[in-house]
């Protein structure tokens, strides 16, 4: 059974969303505040199996929160909840570390599917880094030891450099090094790497990627791809596989 | 976003102190060199100083729309916030009660829950709606002889009910020190709104325990008071001159717990002011609780 905790403030949210979780067999705790959230998180890493997070909350945000968190080494998916539904928001979310997002008012079915497929996909890449012998807490973001991942294939696995992707675990793995990714870094990754060689506009990654429609400010995007450089390139002022492509968006491309 | 828009202000700051600094340098070289021709130096004193004073104004007026345009995004953002939290609270209880089994004493929660909901839902509606029309000068009010004493009253029971409150929590007091009642020429409906904004602040801004006071006096001839006092979180002598501007919230942290549009002492002293009467506010500072007063024109003084 997982259990989660929801960091939400108005309280007669919090109390229908727990009794809806309940309902749907888990575990849930309840807290009105970021501070408390995070002390919770870091006292016990592994009690929660996930996080929905409101982004307006008194003290430290919901962002200020998700990105703590990451830096803390904590990679467990978080859901974040805002009635700001502007896509400036939503991108300012996932830039913080949120996993995925839903704007206030949600329809209570698909934020149940949505969660389930967050603990979906955390406990697959879960089970993947326990089958590889690295114990998920323990590693850190960046700069930790690493088994290099020895003869593995299959689709999930992408090869380039001397770095090996592994989009299931949600790492990367360079010589010596194993970085963590979020989920939305992966499948941004993937996404560029799978139109590898084409030119993909800004626009098209929002859509495919985030599922956002409206007008949105698309360079907002660019963040992601300077952090991206920074894991994939040598030297990410001048980058050779993740190119800018100006006045249309970014190309990735794999040549010797 | 945020950091862009705040650099772009910065930079026309910048550039408008550059720019009078550079007209007050060629004035003054300007004289210097022109000091014998007369005509120059006429022509000069003539012309620089319109140019250094519209540089002045100009500056000014960009910082202050700016300032404007930040509090207005945020308004949009506390309203938004405002309309669509108890909206995406109704609409979860309705599916819940639609899809799951549900007690009957649940039930009974859920309808009070979703009833308190439709009560914010409209009462930031009402607020938003009322800022349009008492913000609009030319709209005239719908005045009527009343006894503000007895407003007031009204407004203070509605407020402890609305707050399921103690008569203890909100204490009211009428003190006309032998002069008559308070009766003026005034619009029920915009004063009663404008006291019952007083009252939610004093009740919102309480820090544990409510304990505010009300009284209505008539000090003289001329002027009715009201004076709501509170202890709660009390206002810093700096923010005290922004609290009455339109969409105004004071950027503390303790404030992001109580949640508001910046409307309502908007609303209050656009309807004191209406009535020919002033309104204002003193707090010892923060934590030291705070003390709004209304005076209004009695009708036997107009």
């Amino acid at each position: 059974m997982s259990t989660l905790l929801i960091v939400e403030d108005e309280k007669h949210l919090a109390d229908g969303l727990r009794f809806n979780l309940e309902a749907e067999g888990y575990k849930v705790d309840l807290t009105a505040d970021g501070e408390t959230a995070l002390d919770l998180l870091k006292a016990e890493p592994r009690r929660y199996d996930a996080v929905v997070l409101d982004v307006m909350l008194p003290g430290k945000d919901g962002f200020e929160v998700v990105s703590e968190l990451r830096r803390d080494g904590q990679f467990l998916p978080v859901l974040m909840l805002t009635a700001r539904g502007r896509s400036e928001d939503v991108l300012r979310g996932f830039e913080a570390g949120a996993d995925d997002y839903l704007p206030k008012p949600f329809e209570l079915e698909i934020l149940l599917a949505r969660l389930r497929g967050l603990l979906r996909r955390h406990s697959w890449a879960q089970g993947r880094r326990e089958a590889l012998g690295v114990n998920p807490q323990t590693t850190p973001p960046v700069g930790g030891q690493s088994t290099t991942p020895s003869e593995r294939h299959g689709e999930d696995i992408f090869s380039f450099d001397g770095k090996t992707i592994d989009f299931g675990a949600l790492e990367l793995h360079t010589a010596g090094q194993t970085i963590r990714l979020t989920l939305m870094e992966t499948e941004l990754l993937r996404y560029l790497i799978r139109h590898e060689g084409k030119v993909v506009s800004r626009k098209a990654m929002l859509e495919d990627i985030w599922g956002l429609r409206e007008d949105t400010d698309t360079r907002a995007i660019d963040n992601f791809i300077a952090r991206l450089r920074k894991y994939i390139e040598e030297e990410p002022s001048k980058p050779r596989r993740l190119l800018t492509v100006r006045g249309v968006g970014y190309q990735f491309r794999n040549m010797k | 976003m945020r950091i862009s828009r705040r650099g772009s202000i910065i930079f026309f700051v910048t550039f408008g102190a550059c720019l009078v600094a550079l007209a007050v340098a060629l004035n003054v070289g300007w004289i210097l060199l022109n000091w014998r021709e007369v005509t120059l130096l006429i022509l000069g004193l003539i012309f620089f100083p319109p140019i250094i004073v519209g540089l002045i104004l100009n500056t000014i007026f960009l910082v202050r729309e700016i300032r404007q345009s930040e509090r207005h995004q945020g308004f949009i953002n506390a309203v938004t916030h405002e309309l669509k939290t108890p909206i995406a609270s109704i609409r979860l209880y309705l599916e819940t009660l639609k899809t799951r089994e549900v007690s009957d004493s649940q039930r009974r929660e859920f309808y009070d829950i979703m009833l308190a909901d439709s009560d914010r839902l409209l009462q930031t509606v009402e607020q938003v709606l009322r800022a349009g029309v008492t913000g609009d000068r030319r709209r005239p009010l719908h005045r009527s002889t009343m006894d503000l004493g007895k407003t007031v009253g009204e407004c203070v029971d509605l407020a402890r009910t609305r707050f399921h409150l103690s008569a203890d929590a909100i204490r009211f007091r009428e003190s006309f020190n032998g002069v008559d009642r308070p009766v003026i020429e005034g619009d029920p409906d915009e004063l009663r709104a404008a006291v019952s904004n007083l009252l939610d602040n004093a009740v919102k801004y309480s820090d544990k325990e409510v304990a505010v006071e009300v009284e209505v006096e008539t000090p003289d001839p001329r002027w009715a008071t009201v004076i709501v006092r509170d202890h709660g979180i009390g206002i810093p002598s700096k923010e005290i001159k922004h609290i009455f501007k339109r969409f105004y919230r004071a950027p503390r942290r303790v404030l992001m717990r109580v949640k508001g549009t910046g409307l309502g002492l908007f609303i209050v002293r656009s309807v004191v002011e209406k009535h020919g009467g002033r309104v204002f506010a003193s707090s010892a500072g923060e934590g030291e609780g705070s003390t709004f007063t209304i005076q209004l024109p009695r009708a036997a003084a107009q």
